[in-house]
């Protein structure tokens, strides 16, 4: 194949609704490569994570100048019956045939997709396919052995499920991995037992021309210093936790400190004047909301990435992340730009440190600029995407 | 790897470990006797104040032992308030006490109110200490609680640099290649 690179990507979602995770994440490395290849987006036509009910219409469509081709989902996860599913991987006794079913239920279910995908990796039509998220069938059904180098950005959390027997031939199929961090490599290698080929690239962001802190404060009434969180509240991201910290901190130290939220809620929020849920904004609202925080809140214990760090590192603001999630720490401490706490009393150590310490801040701002700056900026991320295609396909040739 | 690994500019470890230094040297020298009848006081007025109590009460009832509780000796209910008249009142009465025994005997009232009133001292004395002992317990339990998850917290720490250290001994084993 000579001339223009021709790409695929392999994502369970894909649209301009979807604002976060593996797949906008896939989105904008999709969109980074459209000006050196000719990109196709292989995807599902669900826009619902939950159910993966069908919403976009099946077939062609231009998003964001990349060529999207959606299939339809056959068949909507029950709910129900993923969680006993679930619950049944738990016991050490499951068989194979157990992870099997939970993987068709885990969904989005499309044979359609999968046929296409496995159709086009065999008769080499593209350079390389990049497959966003180990964990969807949408990976899992169409990441085979093939003619075609294919490359896998995991975005694997913590939770153990990739050490589940069900995912070596996926994992031994991808010839280079696109990592998120250093945490995911030693994470993955220690489950596959071997040094795995690839490079910790993670993502960029479509950062903003200006910011307008004042603007921000205006039009959403919130004056003096306040903790920001941005994505969605919700009980596995950490949510209650954090309000019960925030509120305990406040009630002990009598702070003028307020908690701002942004995001979708999907469990109820503390009535309480400090807290403050301004609900979905967009892209330019949050950068706004950013630049005028004090710092940002990262409660989740389970992340792979946390794009809306790496923004925040960008935005020079310091970061309080929950540090039983080992990526979370790692970025904190590569960049200088966090602070991480186990529990409560930490929790109150940083706030306080971090109130009282306008240097200290202002340092720690500089610091995850610098690291954004020299790991996440685009060129950085678009010259490591094109080496490790490089690499793939020589492997492949080879 | 292209991803530094640790920052120069800021030492997040050492500011972590200077939180943590802070913490336990709070948990060390804090709640002296004094600070724990400070909370275990401001716990009581919070109670106090949610149900609707008179706020005023509280005080009295540390400081105006007269004003919830009462003296009482044998001489108490032949007593009077009205200043010298009053005098003249209880020598009557004391000279009449053996005519009044005639009629009903106030012995073992005057027995079992001087008996209540020491017993409301004890009820208020107990009931101070145990709420100073409760919080000396939940302040205690809080303790052991961070103690756990700063455990639990290490120990995971613990687990990750294994399995890191296990795969860097694969890797040096297996030279590596980024293609």
């Amino acid at each position: 194949m000579t001339g223009r690179l021709k790409l695929g990507f392999v994502v369970q979602r894909y649209g301009a609704e979807i604002a976060g995770g593996a797949e906008y994440h896939c989105r904008l490395i999709a969109e980074l490569l459209r000006d050196h290849a000719e990109v196709d987006v292989f995807t599902t036509c669900a826009l619902d994570y939950v159910e993966w009910k069908n919403h976009y219409p099946e077939g062609e469509a231009i998003l964001g100048g990349v060529r999207v081709l959606r299939f339809p989902v056959a068949r909507q996860r029950d709910i129900l019956r993923f969680a006993a599913l679930s619950e049944a991987l738990q016991s050490a006794r499951h068989t194979a045939a157990d992870e099997e079913a939970w993987m068709d239920e885990q969904g989005p279910y499309s044979p359609a997709l999968r046929d296409h995908v496995l159709r086009v990796a065999d008769e080499g039509r593209y350079d390389a396919i990049i497959f966003f998220s180990y964990r969807y069938w949408t990976t899992f059904r169409t990441l085979r052995g093939s003619r075609t180098p294919a490359l896998l950005a995991p975005t694997a959390e913590d939770d153990g499920l990739y050490r589940l027997p069900l995912f070596r031939p996926a994992f031994e199929a991808a010839t280079q991995f696109v990592f998120n961090s250093v945490e995911e490599r030693l994470m993955l290698e220690g489950a596959l037992g071997r040094p795995l080929p690839g490079e910790i690239v993670g993502v960029g962001s479509a950062l903003p021309a200006s910011m307008d802190e004042s603007a921000f404060r205006k039009r959403h009434g919130i004056l003096g210093p306040f903790l920001l969180y941005v994505g969605r509240i919700d009980l596995n991201k950490g949510c209650p936790e954090l309000f019960d910290h925030f509120l305990r901190y406040r009630q002990e130290t009598g702070s003028s400190l307020s908690l701002v939220l942004i995001g979708r809620a999907v469990l109820p929020i503390p009535e309480d004047p400090a807290v403050r849920a301004i609900g979905f904004v967009d892209d330019a609202e949050k950068w706004n909301a950013l630049s005028a925080c004090m710092a940002l809140a990262i409660p989740s214990k389970l992340e792979s990435l946390s794009m809306v760090t790496l923004e925040a590192f960008w935005a020079e603001r310091p970061v309080v992340a929950n540090a039983y999630c080992a990526v979370l720490r790692g970025q904190c401490r590569r960049s200088g730009g966090g602070l991480y706490y186990a529990n409560y009393d930490e929790f109150r150590g940083i706030l306080e440190t971090l109130e009282a310490d306008a240097p200290l801040r202002a340092r720690m701002g500089r610091a995850g600029h610098a690291y954004f700056e020299k790991n996440y900026a685009w060129p950085v991320i678009l010259e490591k995407y094109l080496r490790l295609i490089a690499a793939a396909r020589e492997a492949k040739a080879a | 790897m292209s991803i530094e690994i640790e920052s120069k500019d800021v030492d997040v470890r050492k500011i972590m470990s200077e939180i943590r230094e802070r913490i336990a040297e709070k948990k060390r020298g804090l709640y002296t006797d004094e600070e724990i009848r400070e909370i275990a006081e401001r716990k009581l007025e919070a109670v106090l104040e949610t149900r609707q109590f008179n706020p005023d009460f509280l005080k009295d009832f540390k400081t105006k032992t007269e004003v919830w509780n009462y003296a009482f000796n044998p001489e108490t209910i032949y007593k009077t308030s009205r200043g010298g008249v009053g005098g003249l009142l209880g020598t009557i009465r004391n000279f009449l006490k053996p005519v009044q025994k005639l009629f009903w005997n106030p012995t073992p009232m005057i027995a079992a109110l001087s008996r209540q009133s020491d017993l409301n001292l004890y009820t208020v004395q107990m009931l101070h200490n145990l709420t100073l002992e409760l919080t000396r317990l939940n302040l205690e339990v809080q303790e052991l609680r961070a103690r756990l998850q700063q455990t639990e917290a290490n120990l995971e720490e613990l687990k990750k640099r294994e399995r890191a250290l296990e795969s860097l001994a694969v890797l040096k084993e297996q030279p590596k290649s980024t293609s």
